[in-house]
């Protein structure tokens, strides 16, 4: 494509000849190590396996659809159901909320970065070794010995194929990548924390996540040493999990079952620290006590670990244990009632703006709301008996999955989608995705426990007739047809908004309350120029604040109007800025970082320039917070 | 439809739907009628529970949409900016925290009456186990056994020994298939069932639990709670059936390609039929094995 050498014009040229030349965006995004980058690939990957996961549940779904049906080979259905939980669990909804917390985290706490972004980047890429592990599997012999490949079942006598290997290769790559994960991020939420943003300060977010942390550094190690214990009992002539030779299922039993407590934690826990995000920004009033919900995010992660007994109440356990593990499991009616009273007094006095975010932050809390309370129900030893491993808990535990996962997980990705792109996820197709996710998880659910109250178990690829569970099971598939295409639906909207959404209003669409915001949307490498100085549990509203108390002394002499006005505005977004005064936010609301110029400027003046004003209403803002 | 009541709407129209679609007389909400004492205890517990979830997700849910009703964004309102005082939440924590122990002492008097093998009824057979089902190990039953043996002498001599022991099968589970050994069960005495089990009614049965090969658990609704199956470990449960006639259930543990065949009946006859279906049973299996024998016998003489 040169041109023609006569129409060629001289011109200076810049010699690039010992740069290196810039590489295409996926190799950079692919081999940065910038918790931002990671944050994307894991959310990317993530929300691909929250898709499969949904089309493996559609298929197991339409065996189901009707008694005796044979659509699927039992084989065929053994794979899909061996291998959907995971991908949903543990390759899906807990990856999606350490992505968040990856991108979120660093900017939440006012960090440059995270304390060791190498061990970060490989624990994305073990991860995703272990979906790809997990998945190629389909290319020879699917695993097929159950959702927890519980011992003796997936000892080789019984699960011959390499499917099993597959599927224990592939969850301890993930699970290990989770650990390098954790350590990253407890060091991280320790270590990197922006001046004067004390533990009692702390984002809720951020509070979510460095639980998640510690909660991953139990769980995580557990199920690694459970699945190499298993490993070498398969291929290495163990005898860890063998009863025949004095070895103990059991053992498995519990330690997957902690695992699998853990798992559900993080992804309740990862939701509830987005819900406690959103409905202050959105009801523009502080949450109702910042201690109170990181108190219960530690609480829920301490006890409800300590009870993950609950879901083996049919084990052979002695009487102790059982009632030990109900104990706590009753005891987390606590910090949940007082996690959810505190959402709602959020609410209450309030002015909640009904965005797609809000709503779904609603939704998740209702949804929430529906499989708690059916967990607490089954903490009792006795409906436990009756109740557990029916298709009744399983809808239980979805409830809180998808309420907590989906609905939970795209509430934080709606919220969050502007800091990462620049642009708005998609407001009307999200709110009809909520519509039908909400329909499809309901009409999916409700029949499910009729039919777990007659005795219908888990994971089977068939039902008989007459057993009286035809019709709810027919509800049911429709149900979770609706449920995977609402799925689907946010999904290709979220692709789509990518590149093509409405242009964000500015770097702090929503007017939000901590430091992400101050941010630039995408923020640059360094997130920011220069690291703000917390006084209060909500930095933005202080800089703001101290901003505009700044602009009312500040009287421009007529020769700087000119100049000092209509450059930031028209700098970048002059339709977006045009927008952002005058929109509908309180009349002190500054249009605080609007141009990539806004930042600096309020960074480099704002706490030296305002010190008096922003101490003030630390003073003020202090007592009821701590 | 404004965007408040999305979700009501949503939530209105799944129960609409689910209740047009399921003929009104099939819907229960409780799981199915219980006939035997533990059953019953379960399906009280079940019931209390239910109550309080339900009420639950009604303060949750109703507070919610009070809430997001009343506090939605409108022109001209300025959101309070009122945090939690000290001590906000002490009313709160106390509440639950009474609540959670209410519930607790509640389960734990409803695990152990789930627990207590009740005597046999006046229809039942004539043994009465005063004891209480371990989860796990065998002691209780033992002593109960010992006991029962002890009044079954008292009683006399001509007794057989199905009627004066406390009735314990082994039910034993395999891929895919419950092998039940009644009483009185030796290798060179034969007695034991596949599939269905046959009990007298009003007659306390223990059933000692244990898997040849993966895990299994023994499931059905009427007649009590779940076990699990292990192998390498024999775990009890009990039951009382209180009618004539026969219970259907299925494992809840995955087991492999054919796990929705691990199914089990537990047939409940009378008394006598009981008896009847025992020395039947005995003496059909005694002939099979002595054909099984003839058969070897001839091989081994070939």
């Amino acid at each position: 494509m040169t041109p023609p050498a006569a129409t060629r014009t001289v011109r200076p040229e810049v010699v690039t000849r010992e740069v290196t030349a810039p590489r295409p965006s996926w190799i950079e995004r692919a081999t940065s190590a910038d918790h931002k980058s990671v944050g994307l690939l894991y959310i990317a990957t993530a929300l691909t396996f929250i898709a499969l996961a949904a089309v493996q549940f559609a298929l197991m779904r339409a065996q189901l659809i009707v008694p005796e049906n044979s659509l699927l080979q039992p084989e065929i259905f053994n794979r899909l159901m061996s291998t959907s939980a995971i991908t949903f669990v543990v390759f899906g909804c807990v990856p999606l909320a350490l992505g968040l917390i990856s991108y979120i985290v660093p900017l939440q706490i006012g960090a440059r970065g995270v304390a060791l972004p190498r061990l970060n980047q490989l624990s994305y890429y073990l991860y995703l070794a272990g979906g790809v592990t997990l998945f190629a599997s389909f290319l020879y012999t699917a695993p097929e010995s159950g959702t927890a490949a519980l011992p003796p079942l997936s000892d080789l006598s019984f699960s011959g194929s390499n499917g099993a290997d597959a599927w224990i290769a592939g969850t301890a790559l993930a699970t290990l990548g989770f650990v390098c994960f954790a350590i990253n991020l407890v060091v991280t939420t320790r270590k990197l924390r922006a001046p004067g943003l004390a533990w009692r300060r702390m984002p809720l977010f951020t509070a979510a996540a460095t639980v998640i942390g510690y909660i991953l550094l139990v769980i995580g190690p557990a199920m690694i040493a459970a699945l190499t214990m298993l490993e070498v009992d398969r291929r290495f002539d163990g005898v860890f999990f063998d009863p025949q030779e004095g070895g103990a299922p059991l053992l498995y039993e519990h330690l997957s079952y902690i695992f699998m407590t853990g798992v559900y934690l993080i992804v309740f826990l990862a939701a509830a620290g987005a819900i406690s995000e959103i409905l202050p920004t959105f009801a523009r009033k502080p949450i109702f006590s910042r201690r109170a919900v990181a108190g219960c995010f530690a609480a829920i992660a301490g006890l409800g670990l300590l009870a993950w007994m609950q879901n083996m109440y049919i084990a052979p356990l002695n009487e102790g244990w059982t009632l030990m593990a109900m104990a706590f499991a009753l005891s987390l009616l606590v910090p949940i009632g007082v996690l959810f009273y505190n959402w709602i007094a959020t609410i209450w006095g309030g002015t909640l703006e009904l965005r797609a975010a809000s709503l779904y932050a609603l939704v998740a809390i209702a949804t929430i709301s529906f499989g708690l309370v059916g967990e607490l129900a089954y903490s009792l030893i006795p409906v436990g008996w009756a109740l557990d491993n029916t298709v009744a808990s399983q809808g239980d535990t979805l409830y809180v999955l998808v309420g907590g996962g989906v609905i939970g997980g795209f509430a934080a990705l709606h919220y969050w989608f502007p800091k990462m792109s620049g642009r708005m996820l998609g407001e009307g197709l999200g709110k009809a995705a909520l519509l039908t996710i909400f329909v499809g998880l309901n009409l999916y659910v409700l029949p499910m426990f009729l039919a777990g109250l007659e005795g219908q178990p888990v994971d089977a690829y068939e039902y008989y007739e007459n057993t009286g569970v035809d019709g709810y099971n027919l509800i049911a598939s429709i149900g979770a047809f609706v449920l995977v295409i609402g799925i689907l639906l946010e999904l290709g909207n979220a692709a789509h908004s990518w590149n093509n959404g409405n242009r964000a209003r500015g770097h702090d669409p929503w007017a939000g309350s901590t430091l992400e915001w101050f941010a630039l949307s995408p923020p640059p490498p360094h997130n920011f120029d220069a690291v703000p100085d917390v006084r209060s549990g909500e930095p933005l509203h202080d800089i703001r604040e101290s901003i505009a108390i700044r602009e009312r002394a500040f009287v421009a002499p007529a020769a700087l109007e000119r100049v000092a006005s209509p450059v930031p505005a028209g700098a970048v977004e002059p339709a977006a800025d045009a927008e952002a005064p005058g929109g509908d936010e309180p009349p002190a609301e500054p249009e605080a970082p609007t141009g990539p110029e806004a930042p600096e400027s309020a960074v480099d003046e704002a706490p030296a320039d305002s010190d008096p004003a922003a101490r003030d209403s630390d003073d003020a803002e202090d007592p009821p917070v701590a | 439809m404004s965007r408040r009541t999305i979700p009501l709407a949503a939530l209105c129209a799944c129960l609409a739907l689910a209740c047009l679609a399921t003929p009104a007389g099939a819907v229960s909400l409780t799981p199915p009628e219980p006939h035997s004492p533990n059953a019953e205890t379960i399906q009280t517990s079940y019931v209390v529970m239910a109550v309080i979830a339900v009420l639950l997700v009604i303060a949750v849910n109703g507070a919610l949409i009070a809430a997001v009703l009343r506090f939605r964004e409108r022109r001209g309102t300025e959101p309070a900016q009122f945090t939690a005082g000290r001590g906000a939440l002490r009313p709160v924590i106390g509440a639950l925290s009474v609540v959670a122990v209410a519930i607790f002492i509640f389960g734990v008097i409803a695990t152990n009456d789930a627990r207590d093998v009740e005597p046999a009824g006046p229809e039942g057979l004539g043994a009465a186990p005063t004891a209480q089902v371990g989860v796990k190990g065998l002691a209780p039953l033992q002593a109960a056994a010992a006991e029962a043996g002890a009044a079954g002498e008292e009683a006399g001599a001509g007794d057989s020994a199905s009627e004066t022991s406390p009735l314990e099968i082994d039910a034993i589970a395999q891929q895919w298939l419950w092998r039940f050994e009644y009483p009185g069960h030796t290798p060179s005495d034969a007695l034991f069932s596949y599939g269905e089990l046959v009990v007298p009614v009003d007659t306390p049965v223990i059933l000692n639990i244990s898997s040849t090969d993966v895990l299994h658990s023994w499931h059905v609704p009427a007649l009590g709670g779940q076990v699990q199956a292990s192998p390498g470990e024999v775990v009890q449960t009990w039951f009382k059936a209180d009618e004539i006639g026969r219970y259907a259930g299925a494992s809840t543990r995955f087991s492999g390609t054919t796990y929705p065949a691990m199914r089990a009946w537990v047939s409940v006859v009378s008394v006598t039929d009981y008896q009847a279906y025992i020395e039947g049973q005995r003496a059909a299996l005694a002939e099979a094995q002595g054909a099984v024998k003839a058969v070897q016998d001839q091989e081994d003489a070939e």
